[in-house]
């Protein structure tokens, strides 16, 4: 059965190798947020690449103001990163007086996720990573 | 003390940390409209300006998340850390093997310590010296701010009340020159509230009556940078909560006379009776 089924993978790889790869990191990676969104405090997620977007926000009005914010934040890192020389730019946190944000890239996708002050970051961007 | 008083003790905070931190490469102070206030001396203005630049975005939505605590932005090399004080936001560039709880634990004591301590000596050096209104952009802040700043210098050296007569030439009735404040435009209304009066800090007004203490002040002389000026009467600001703002209240009818609307800056001087 196991055997049956990596030959259908390859088969597939073979006949469009890319597209599999990213659908296949872009469904983990929904799948991963899905999950993150059930952690404690997590209030939402936008994730987004250069052909889609998934938004799941408790307070949808917020929504385009979380996603400039999203926007900024990743565009910010990569601006500084390349300014200071610090290497690759990998994530940001932006702590607000309600609200904490996570953003990174992962592969082509901007991800990030909102959640309240108290809520773990760092256990979120595991996760994020272990996709 | 002034502004540049001010942003020195900051500078040499800066370069201090920088001394007990050398994980930490760059560090600066900037206030939220995009006046740099300090700088370490490895950070040349322009990288502070772009740096600047690149929180704009950030800070003009951060409004959804109730404002902007900190930020830390992670590198493969290293981090660059914001974090909001008093007002300010302290802008840390750190190495990668930095003591990220060290770095915290100096600047989040420093900082507000010597601003704390700043704001003692002088309650406004930064408030009665603002830069131009935010509506300004963004590209001229810099040469604006400068202008301002040496402008504002120019102005506090008159402002200081120092005892620059000796008595027995006090006793011939010299008077000082009128000090001259700058101060943001606040709207004031209600029914009961006169239309020729405007309202200032009552700090300002006992620091003008200590200067002519023999002397009633019961006007000012208000200039806009545009070069109206009109006179009207004024009186200390009855909220304590606008208090050390930097503000004027002032009625509608004035604000047409002058053909200025709230958030401008206009100079204010006293008129001795």
């Amino acid at each position: 059965m196991t055997k049956k089924r990596r030959n259908e993978q390859e088969v597939t790889t073979i006949v469009e190798p890319i597209a599999l790869e990213e659908t296949t990191s872009v469904s983990s990676l929904r799948s991963n947020l899905e999950e993150i969104k059930n952690y404690d405090g997590v209030v939402g997620y936008i994730l987004r690449n250069s052909t889609s977007a998934s938004i799941d926000l408790r307070d949808p009005g917020k929504m385009i103001d979380y996603a400039i914010l999203s926007s900024s934040a990743i565009d910010a890192n990569q601006e500084l990163s390349e300014l200071f020389g610090l290497g690759n730019a990998k994530s940001v946190v932006i702590e607000g007086k309600n609200v904490k944000m996570l953003s990174l890239t992962i592969d082509e996708s901007k991800v990030s996720v909102f959640m309240e002050k108290n809520a773990d970051s760092a256990k979120i961007l595991k996760k994020l990573y272990a996709h | 003390m002034d502004n540049e008083v001010y942003s020195f003790a900051l500078k040499n905070t800066l370069d201090e940390i920088q001394n007990i931190c050398p994980d930490i490469k760059n560090s600066f102070i900037f206030k939220e409209d995009g006046e740099i206030i300090a700088g370490d001396e490895n950070t040349p203005e322009k990288t502070i300006v772009k740096v600047i630049d690149s929180f704009d975005a950030i800070l003009e939505k951060a409004d959804a998340i109730g404002g902007v605590d900190s930020i830390t932005l992670e590198s493969s090399e290293g981090r660059v850390n914001v974090s909001c004080m008093n007002d300010l936001y302290l802008v840390t560039v750190t190495s990668k093997n930095a003591d990220k709880n060290y770095v915290n634990t100096v600047t989040h004591v420093l900082i507000p310590t010597v601003l704390k301590l700043l704001e003692r000596i002088t309650p406004a050096p930064l408030k009665n010296t603002m830069p131009e209104p935010r509506i300004k952009p963004e590209s001229a802040t810099i040469t604006e701010n400068e202008r301002f700043t040496e402008e504002s210098e120019e102005e506090l050296a008159i402002e200081e009340p120092k005892p620059l007569l000796r008595p027995e030439v006090e006793a011939q009735s010299f008077l000082p020159e009128p000090p001259v404040n700058q101060f943001i435009v606040e709207n004031i209304g209600g029914l009961l509230v006169p239309t020729d009066t405007v309202r200032i800090d009552n700090e300002t007004l006992s620091q003008w009556q200590e200067l002519y203490e023999d002397r009633r002040i019961e006007e000012v002389e208000i200039e806009t940078f545009g070069g109206q000026t009109t006179q009207c009467k004024v009186k200390p600001i009855k909220d304590s909560k606008h208090e050390g703002k930097g503000i004027i209240q002032m009625p509608e009818k004035i604000q047409t006379i002058l053909e200025i609307k709230k958030g401008e800056l206009v100079r204010v001087k006293p008129i001795i009776q």
